[in-house]
Order: C-alpha cells, then structure tokens, then sequence
C-alpha cells in the first residue's frame, strides 16, 4: 500500500495557506494513506487548540482526522510503543550524528524523527512510503548530510563533523515538501483556482509559511 | 572552559551597553549568545539571548522612556546579570541559569501599562532567536522546543524571513515526478 507520512510542519503549512482541503480531494481518487504519528497530532491538533490565534487550525486539521483523510498508524495495525521504541533508536542515531568541538549537536526532535520510525517500519512491512516533511534539517541529514554539516560549521563558526551513523541507517526514503504536494495537486486540477497563476501563487505560500524550497526550485516547478 | 568565558563577556559587554543604551551593541551580543545556545542547548544560553535581545528592542524604540522607573529597573537587570556572570565563573550552572530567568522576570514586571507589551516584545524576541537557531542547522520542532514557542509561529515567522534554504539536494524534476507517481 502507498502511504504518505505528514510531518507537522506539512499540515500547518497547509492550514496557514487554506489549503488542507487538498488532502482530502488528493485522497478521494487515491488508493493510499495519509498518516501522522501521536506526536504529530500533539502538535497540529491537541496543542494549538489550547492557543486562540491556532485553534480553528487545529480543528480543522482534526476534522481530517475525524472524517479518515489523515489517518494514525493504529490504522495500520502498528502500535505506538513500535513506534516509540523507534524513534528513540533513530533519535539517539540522529543526535550524534554531528559533533562539535564541545560535543554531539542534538539537530533535531521526536516528533519528526517519529515520521522516520513509522516511515522505516513500514517500509519494513513492504509498503511504498513518502515522507512529507517541509524540515530542511531532517531531509538534509538523509539527502546530502554534507551539506548540513557544511551549514552548521558555517554559522556555528567552527569544524562540525558529520560522523558515519554506527548502524544500519542507510534506508533510503523519499521525500516531498507542502510545495510538491501543491504541485501534484495543480498537475491534477484539485488546486480549485481557475487562474494561469494558481500555481506560482501557491508554490510560494507554501514557502512562506515554512517549506524549505529554494526561489530556483519554484520556479523550475512552474516550468515542468 | 572557552565557551564559558565568551559568555561572561557578552553578560558584562551587555551590562555595559544597556547602561549606555546601546541597543545596537545589545543586538550584536544577543546574535553572539546563539552559537553558544545552538551549541549547548542549555536554557541559560537561550534566556541570556532572548532578554538581551529584548532589552535591545526597548531600547531601540525609545520605550525606556515610557517606563517611569526604568534607571531603578535596569540596575536591578544589571544586578541579576552580574551576579549570574559570578555564577557562570563559580561554575554554578544552576545559579546561573536562576539568576538570569530573575533578571527576565524583573522585564516582565515593568509598569502595568506596559507588562502586556513587553510581554509580546519578549515572545517575538524568542521567535527571533528562534529563527536564528533555525539557520545554524538545528531543526524546526526541536529549535521550537527549544524555545518554548510552538512551530505554528516559527512557520509564520520563518516564512517572512530570508532565510539560506539554498540547498537543492534532489533534482526537483525527480522529486516532482516522485510525488506526481505516488499519487497516481
């Protein structure tokens, strides 16, 4: 089965543009799941409910939810001590992964490595997985970790080394931003905008509010 | 060992220009404290960086001069800094880190007609920094946590800002084609 994992940073990128409905339209003619982990929905949905300026977000990401569009694992039988219990291997894994002169630089959090956990088990299980993620770091650290550790000697102003994970780490994952998932959902007509610059327009509000994608990038999608 | 003395000097270079109302050099230091929270993580690093950039802030806008009691105010900060430097120095991470959350709580008493606006002035601080930790390599959520904030405001914030994203991994043809398959 094909399943996409959403990250946090994907579904707050889509509520803060008015664009969730785009999951939904993508999933209705689409043999596959949407999933988020616990930790994910603790933050777009249980967290920002107890904020105002957040709360109509939150509910209506969890109106996703609700109607089966965004999905938890439990969906697919994987239970969430599975999860955890990965997690905190691909955490620790992860956040000694660089190490400046002080020592081992903690690059990221258990909510996006979840998405990795559930990603790897799943894989595990044969399924074709995606990661959503909108995370430079995360999809940096898998894509090119070089170039991360290039990034963070540069601003840290000292030689960060990027150490060879010590174990089987290797899994190869795909990765897409909100930006791709916008642009599948322009190719497919889902957008709802009848305007030649629909897609330009909504490229870049997924870049403003937090997708990782370069001004070059946006516009070589417009040009595909 | 390094690090520790580079911290003792931005509290004292900071002291120095909030007497002299340099909001500029304020900045600067805040910017200097950074490496150093990117680094240690340490909630000390990161209360340093947010009040001194807070304090740059009141500064920079003139909004010393609405506070009535802003000279007793700004020495009971530099009270709280000073001592938190002697803490640093006596290897006291914990007084350290004590003092310096005294010296944030000291702002955030200010005048009453003004505690819901420094209050908005320290939280925007804390997403400043918060991009600028973002920018040294260090996750999103975990910047957030780091923080205290949530990544709904850090998407909103990081979103505004220019920041070097410019890092194409992966030929986006390819990555386009990947998502436009998965979803056929």
């Amino acid at each position: 089965m094909k399943v996409l994992i959403c990250d946090s940073g994907i579904l707050i990128n889509l509520s803060l543009n008015g664009l969730l409905d785009i999951l939904e339209k993508l999933k209705k003619d689409w043999n596959g799941k949407i999933l988020i982990t616990e930790q994910v929905k603790y933050e777009t949905i249980d967290r920002p409910l107890n904020i105002l300026r957040f709360k109509l977000g939150a509910l209506r990401i969890e109106s996703l939810l609700t109607k089966e569009i965004i999905e938890l694992p439990s969906s697919l039988n994987i239970s969430n001590e599975e999860i955890k219990r990965k997690t905190k291997e691909l955490l620790e894994i992860a956040n000694h992964s660089y190490k400046a002169k002080e020592g081992w630089v903690n690059i990221v959090s258990e909510g996006e490595v979840s998405c990795i956990a559930i990603g790897s088990i799943l894989k595990e299980k044969g399924h074709e997985v995606i990661i959503a993620t909108d995370e430079r770091t995360i999809r940096l650290l898998f894509e090119d970790p070089k170039t991360l550790e290039k990034i963070m000697s540069k601003h840290l102003h000292q030689q960060v080394q990027f150490v060879a994970p010590y174990t089987n780490y290797s899994q190869k994952f795909n990765f897409i931003r909100t930006s791709e998932i916008v642009y599948v959902a322009y190719k497919k007509g889902l957008l709802g905008i009848e305007n030649k610059q629909a897609l330009d327009a909504a490229l870049y509000a997924t870049k403003f509010k937090g997708a990782a994608i370069t001004f070059e990038e946006i516009e070589a999608l417009k040009k595909i | 060992m390094e690090e520790k003395k580079h911290v003792g000097e931005v509290i004292q270079n900071a002291i120095k220009a909030l007497q002299n109302f340099n909001s500029q050099n304020l900045k600067e230091l805040s910017n200097q404290t950074i490496h150093s929270a990117s680094l240690k993580q340490d909630s000390g690093s990161i209360t340093l960086a947010v009040l001194i950039y807070t304090l740059s802030k009141i500064i920079e806008r003139n909004d010393h001069l609405k506070v009535k009691n802003w000279n007793k105010l700004s020495k009971k900060i530099v009270q709280w800094l000073e001592l938190s430097k002697d803490a640093l120095e006596k290897n006291n991470l914990e007084k350290y880190e004590e003092h310096l959350k005294e010296a944030r709580k000291t702002l955030s008493q200010i005048s009453p007609n003004l505690k819901e606006y420094i209050k908005e002035v320290l939280r925007k601080a804390e997403i400043n920094k918060a991009s600028r930790i973002y920018e040294h390599g260090i996750s999103m959520e975990k910047t957030a946590q780091l923080l205290g904030i949530t990544q709904w405001e850090l998407a909103d914030y990081l979103g505004t800002k220019r920041i070097e994203e410019g890092y194409s991994t992966f030929d986006i043809k390819k990555r386009a084609r990947i998502a436009l398959e998965f979803f056929s």
